[in-house]
């Protein structure tokens, strides 16, 4: 059985903890051709959209999971949403936590919406990533 | 002193940006964000897909996006909250001089010391990203 309704509200464990890097971040701000000062100096925090790294990483548990029988390949980003509490800064300990929120399918489209939960090991939350993803399902001939 | 925050209201309008992406930006992307989807360095990957060229990663180009707000506020820590559509994607030519995404924003809204700003992009005249909107503190 792949994806349904039935698989909303599904939770998966966390990620295993990621630790926040000046030389990533440098690399991440590069990436966007960014040059603020925000994010280099002695205490650096992340660009925002930085958290895509450890939701990204969530991600892994939702293609793994048999029972949904999703593929990476066939699946398009349609709309991505971040709620801060605070930024990432250099040091943090975080981890991702995934959950299945809405489900909607029409033929072989289907609608994802996951949310990832970004906190530190301690607990503290950081950031909120919301994903809906189209899954186009392959239909055997 | 006076900063510009403090005169922000409904229709301010952000100072606008390009920015432009080559190949080696998405391989450099790619890298920073852990996102190796070949579509988006591939041009054989992006022709089984369907797609007539590589394109950007949306991520890449919802992080520039938001630089025409960071830029302006200054403290990146100041943004709160950030949702985009990815409408079209963003083709991305192995030229040297690659694909401009143009990127403005404008202040629709200012409650409780938090600005709400409706951004665009548009790469050749087409909205590259839908219903834009962050929310940032000016307090």
């Amino acid at each position: 059985m792949p994806i349904s309704e039935s698989h909303v509200g599904r939770v998966y464990p966390a990620t295993e903890p990621y630790v926040v890097s000046a030389a990533k971040v440098h690399e991440f701000a590069a990436a966007l051709q960014d040059d603020s000062p925000a994010y280099t100096g002695s205490d650096p925090i992340a660009p925002p959209t930085f958290a895509m790294v450890i939701g990204a990483a969530a991600w892994g548990a939702l293609f793994s999971d048999p029972e949904l029988g999703l593929e990476l390949r066939r699946t398009v980003h349609g709309e991505q949403r971040f709620d801060w509490d605070r930024p990432l800064r250099t040091g943090d300990a975080v981890t991702g936590t995934l959950s299945i929120t809405k489900f909607r399918a029409r033929g072989a489209t289907e609608m994802i919406t996951i949310a990832v939960e970004v906190a530190t090991t301690e607990g503290e939350r950081i950031c909120t990533a919301t994903s809906t993803l189209i899954h186009n399902r392959e239909v055997a001939a | 002193m006076m900063s510009a925050l403090d005169a922000v209201e409904p229709g301010t309008v952000l100072p606008s940006l390009t920015v432009r992406f080559t190949r080696t930006d998405l391989v450099r992307y790619a890298g920073a964000s852990t996102d190796f989807n070949p579509i988006h360095h591939s041009d054989r990957a992006a022709a089984e897909l369907g797609l007539d060229d590589v394109i950007a990663h949306g991520m890449l180009t919802m992080g520039t996006a938001l630089r025409v707000v960071t830029d302006w506020v200054g403290d990146p820590g100041r943004v709160l909250s950030y949702a985009v559509r990815f409408t079209r994607p963003v083709r991305v030519p192995d030229t040297a001089d690659g694909t401009a995404v143009d990127i403005e924003g404008v202040v629709k809204a200012v409650a409780d010391g938090v600005a709400t700003v409706s951004i665009e992009a548009r790469c050749g005249g087409e909205k590259v990203l839908g219903g834009a909107v962050a929310e940032v503190r000016v307090d």
